[in-house]
């Protein structure tokens, strides 16, 4: 496989520097846009309400052991009992919630003006590749990929001889498409809507939020064993002290 | 819980060491994986770059990008002062963490250094 092909120069130039160049600056265009936009929704009480309720379950939770038995047996009574605990929460009522936040209007301007902030831009750039940077030989990647990869990284070179390595742009475009997104969360900070898998975990995290969130706490609470890991908490300062005295 | 924290980086202390049960203190452990994950993406960019330069292809590639995460895994183990668990809450984090994400960068940079020194 060594003929090596020479590659014009002015490929280098004005192919692979500039959409590498247009990518980044996209996607700092769009943290900006993305920042300005971001409208001041006054949050429901309601649902701030029972979010705070759930990371004081969680708390509870995670520093259970700390406390005496009886405390946290009052304390769990407290949040799962069964008239007017604070995390039981009858059926009905929670398809309610979930129903109410996706027809509430402004919520759902805001998914969708996420959405689209992100989609808007990949579509476009990579109908602009496609329509400017197509049929020719764009790079060679450095490592051999399998026959079966021909038609994907290959789709504007119509020689079926040349290898595989040699790739359109196209592939140049996705590849850039994952690799920046390292470069932009070093020079953007970590809040960066360039994430796409990121964002769509938040996506489909964010509907059921209230409803079925609570119903795990609950269980989570009532299957937690307690045991007290501070008993002999005096002696072990005694201890300490001489130590420090000495 | 412990706010101890080092002065040139900014690793946090994260447990405390006289506890038997080990308690994590959230915001240091999230620093720190942000630390961590800081300091891959970057080596990882470098490693393509210099991946790309000196030639390497196929399957030399991807060895050096192990070494170059292993470099980066003891560098923070080192700069840990070999104090892993006081720090991370387990071995994999500090090994394994931000491996994949790093490989797309090292892939995209290591094919832009080669194709600009080599092809073009």
């Amino acid at each position: 496989m060594a003929e090596d092909l020479v590659l014009d120069t002015a490929i280098r130039d004005w192919v692979l520097i500039p959409l590498s160049v247009v990518m980044v600056l996209i996607g700092i265009l769009r943290y900006f846009v993305s920042k300005l936009m971001l409208s001041s929704q006054v949050p429901d009480p309601k649902i701030v309400k029972e979010g705070q309720v759930i990371v004081r379950a969680r708390n509870l939770r995670a520093a259970a052991n700390f406390i005496p038995p009886k405390s946290f047996r009052s304390r769990r009574v407290y949040f799962s009992n069964e008239e007017n605990g604070l995390l039981f929460v009858p059926k009905g009522q929670a398809q309610n919630a979930q129903a109410q936040m996706f027809s509430d209007p402004n919520m759902a301007m805001d998914m969708m003006k996420k959405n689209l902030s992100m989609i808007i831009p990949q579509t476009l750039t990579f109908a602009w590749v496609n329509f400017f940077f197509s049929g020719f030989v764009a790079a060679k990647i450095p490592f051999p990929l399998t026959q079966r990869f021909r038609s994907m990284l290959q789709n504007g070179i119509d020689l079926s001889t040349v290898d595989v390595s040699y790739v359109s742009s196209r592939s140049w475009y996705f590849l850039n498409l994952f690799g920046l997104r390292g470069l932009f969360s070093l020079i953007l900070g970590e809040e960066n809507a360039t994430d796409d898998t990121q964002r769509m975990m938040q996506m489909s995290g964010f509907g059921f939020d209230p409803s079925k969130s609570l119903g795990a706490e609950k269980d989570g609470l009532d299957i937690l064993q307690h045991e007290w890991a501070l008993p002999k908490f005096e002696h072990r300062a005694e201890a300490v002290l001489k130590k420090l005295i000495r | 819980m412990a706010g101890h924290s080092d002065s040139s980086s900014s690793e946090k202390k994260s447990t405390e060491a006289m506890n038997d049960v080990p308690i994590f203190s959230a915001e240091n452990m999230q620093n720190n994986m942000k630390v961590i994950y800081y300091s891959r993406t970057f080596m990882s960019i470098i490693g393509g770059v210099i991946a790309g330069i000196l030639g390497f292809t196929g399957f030399m590639g991807f060895v050096f990008y192990f070494l170059v995460m292993a470099i980066t895994s003891i560098g923070l183990i080192a700069k840990a002062k070999f104090l892993v668990h006081s720090y991370f809450d387990s071995w994999n984090r500090i090994i394994l963490d931000g491996f994949m994400g790093g490989l797309m960068s090292f892939v995209l940079f290591w094919t832009f250094a080669y194709d600009i020194v080599h092809i073009f």
